[in-house]
């Protein structure tokens, strides 16, 4: 285009321009198709679902739209966009959660569903067909595990359970853990200890990995191990000072100082233990009945893998919860909650949930589907008898509603690298990680009120 | 032969090619630090995740596993990710070199009451972090429907950006009064002088502007992981969120295989503009 001569542009319609040009453009442009695609296309109704890549496959969700003639949509897991979309009132209409942690934290702010009607009604996910650990997702405004449901995990473990490699074990000439009764923390510390084969100042072979899914549900189940409870009875406070919980702080500080495994002052770069037990280079994994999905696979590990009860404290109770209970829950705003109950139904009760249960990546949760549980193999019969023995101790830790187990988790890492470096006392971490997080729970208890 | 024995004039020629000899000793060493990680990433890539997790390090694979990288390929839907990550790049990118490129133009040859004190907040905006902005972002974009939608890129690209205002300013500044005063007595406005005089002269930096925003948008993760569903999303969330196991825990090697896939198309980009991209720092008072 060219200028007309005599029509200079002053500085005032320069600016002007600089102004209305882009209010032009996004004018002129908001005609265009710039929706990718369109919302609803087809038949059906169309449901949100905020997950994770493993949750659902673009395979689950063209099955969804074979079997229920829904459309999912799916929304990548993230708390900030959670937030943001209730905040905004619309939110997903089912989204991914840790039943262990996030169910009282959200049910206490009054954004779940209580899906005890949905439950009543189906065929599909009956009362009595749901397995234990499903009650991490009930609270009934003062403890967890009790009152009405506002999830459902999608498959379980218990967490506090530990894989172990004999080969390894027969190399240091250490004797096996036994597969029916739990050794003490202090034994497994022990001959942790005893496995760990280190070279030039690198460790080459961790004797043991004892993290837990995340640091503050492991040291609640470590303290309920040792016959206390971490929380107070209203979950308004934490407190590390009680014999129990000073006891499980110290093992744990002890076995980061030890260097016997991954921890926050000596991580693993695989950033879990898959790929370093595969390799040869883990004793022991903390890990539950899921990490079989990954074993089962590799059949030269399989065989030397066992599988061995969650341990206990000398003196305490034992007790093997789950940590995590991973699945979903519906927002109470959610805009589809019929066809999102539909999708729950089926993911939880029927295709899905039997897929998942013939994996081998963590017990399913409904017990019907537990004979779809592999034990083919030998070591596979092996593991399952262990596991099943291994469910008369599940209990449910419950946890505080009053901080996301994420901010607690943060708080921990900020103080406990100066007690696992030698550098502070465990009474002083214990009071110190008091201090602390009672400020984080009093804060979230004035939000909820 | 010792020294003495050196024809004359020998010692200066020994003396630059031992001055080579430390130069490109340092700029092998150099380039290996920068190319090094990209390196370990392709190794990587190449390895099974045992081989990867094995101690002591095994540097190059055992068994080179290149079906890593038709694994990764195939696990997710990688051009359909690339091609939002392209449209997505090559949209802003175009916006902002522009716009930018009229705002530094504006700063650097028009005056205007407070406009020091305009420019001084332009560049402290810099300063502010982009998580503090997330979450009003996101509610903004949701009020106005843009969420899932490539809207945000849009008006984000139409607004310019305060560092590449501020490379455009540096350059616009330095060109001669003379063209301007000159286009003037021609008739021309500030307009005219902008999009005929000024933009054609600035190609360096309208290069360097294009691959800088254009890497950027191409390697963000945070604003398409709250703005877009899943199927809309770009390759640098799809890469890091997507190669997990059934229990969610990441698959290392494909990770890194999809990662080197990922970074080859900004890799090409700077090659063809890497002149540019150069010349266009050096002449904007940056070098």
């Amino acid at each position: 285009m060219h200028p007309r001569a005599g029509a200079s542009l002053s500085r005032r319609r320069f600016l002007a321009l600089s102004a209305a040009g882009g209010a032009t453009g996004a004018a002129a442009l908001s005609g265009c198709a710039m929706r990718v695609s369109s919302g609803v296309s087809g038949v059906g109704e169309t449901v949100t679902v905020m997950a994770k890549a493993d949750d659902f496959s673009p395979e689950l969700i063209r099955q969804a739209r074979k079997d229920l003639g829904v459309k999912i949509v799916t929304v990548r897991y993230d708390i900030t966009k959670l937030i943001g979309m209730m905040t905004n009132g619309a939110p997903p209409d089912l989204v991914r959660g840790v039943g262990a942690t996030d169910a009282p934290y959200f049910a206490a702010r009054d954004v779940m569903e209580d899906l005890d009607p949905y439950f009543a009604r189906s065929d599909v996910l009956r009362a009595g067909d749901l397995d234990p650990v499903n009650d991490l997702w009930r609270y009934d405004g003062r403890t967890q595990g009790k009152g009405p449901r506002y999830g459902m995990a999608k498959d379980f473990s218990q967490d506090s359970m530990f894989w172990y490699n004999t080969a390894l074990f027969d190399e240091a000439g250490v004797g096996h853990p036994p597969e029916t009764e739990p050794v003490t923390y202090e034994e497994w510390l022990e001959d942790a200890r005893r496995l760990t084969r280190r070279r030039n100042g690198q460790t080459t072979v961790f004797g043991g990995s004892y993290q837990g899914v995340l640091t503050p549900n492991l040291l609640a189940s470590l303290t309920a191990s040792a016959g206390g409870n971490l929380f107070t009875d209203d979950f308004s406070r934490i407190d590390f000072t009680t014999p129990e919980a000073r006891k499980a702080l110290a093992w744990y500080v002890e076995y980061g100082r030890s260097r016997v495994g991954p921890s926050i002052v000596q991580p693993d770069p695989n950033a879990w233990d898959g790929p370093t037990y595969q390799a040869g280079r883990m004793a022991m994994s903390n890990s539950g009945y899921w990490l079989g999905g990954l074993i089962n696979t590799d059949k030269k590990l399989a065989p030397l893998s066992r599988l061995a009860p969650a341990p206990l404290f000398a003196g305490g109770r034992r007790v093997s919860p789950c940590q995590a209970g991973t699945g979903f829950w519906m927002p109470k705003k959610a805009k589809n909650k019929d066809a999102a109950w539909r999708v729950f139904e089926w993911f939880f009760g029927e295709g899905p949930a039997r897929a998942r249960a013939s994996g081998g990546w963590g017990i399913p949760t409904l017990k019907s589907l537990r004979p779809l549980m592999p034990a083919r193999e030998d070591y596979q019969k092996r593991v399952l008898k262990v596991q099943n023995a291994e469910l008369r101790h599940f209990s449910v830790i419950a946890f505080t509603p009053y901080a996301s187990a994420d901010s607690l988790y943060a708080l921990f890492n900020q103080e406990a690298p100066a007690a696992m470096n030698g550098h502070m006392s465990v009474d002083t971490l214990a009071g110190r990680l008091n201090s602390v997080m009672n400020e984080q729970l009093k804060r979230g208890k004035e939000q909820v009120g | 032969m010792t020294a003495t024995s050196l024809p004359p004039g020998s010692a200066p020629r020994v003396r630059v090619r031992a001055g080579r000899l430390v130069l490109y000793t340092v700029l092998v060493v150099a380039t290996g630090l920068f190319v090094g990680p990209f390196g370990w990433l392709v190794l990587s890539g190449l390895k099974t995740p045992a081989e990867l997790a094995a101690s002591p390090v095994h540097w190059l694979p055992t068994h080179v596993q290149w079906h890593n990288f038709a694994d990764a390929f195939n696990l997710i839907d990688f051009l359909g990710y690339a091609r939002n990550s392209l449209i997505i790049a090559t949209l802003y990118a175009t916006l902002v070199t522009l716009s930018s490129a009229w705002v530094g133009f504006g700063f650097a040859r028009l005056e205007a009451p407070g406009k020091k004190t305009l420019f001084g907040i332009l560049i402290g905006s810099m300063m502010l972090p982009q998580m503090i902005t997330l979450l009003p972002t996101y509610l903004i974009f949701a009020k106005l429907g843009m969420v899932d939608t490539y809207w945000p890129w849009v008006l984000w690209g139409l607004a310019a950006a305060p560092y590449l205002v501020f490379l455009f300013r540096q350059f616009f500044a330095g060109l001669p009064r003379e063209l301007e005063e000159a286009a003037i007595v021609d008739g021309c406005g500030y307009g005219t002088i902008f999009w005929r005089i000024f933009l054609p002269q600035s190609w360096p930096v309208l290069s360097a502007s294009f691959v800088i925003a254009f890497t950027w948008s191409w390697g963000d993760y945070i604003a398409p992981q709250l703005l877009l569903s899943t199927d809309r999303s770009t390759l640098a969330v799809a890469v890091m969120s997507t190669y997990v196991t059934s229990a969610g825990t990441p698959v290392a090697n494909l990770q890194a295989a999809g990662s080197v896939m990922y970074v080859v198309p900004i890799l090409l980009i700077f090659l063809v503009a890497q002149r540019g991209f150069v010349a266009g720092m050096s002449t904007s008072g940056l070098k």
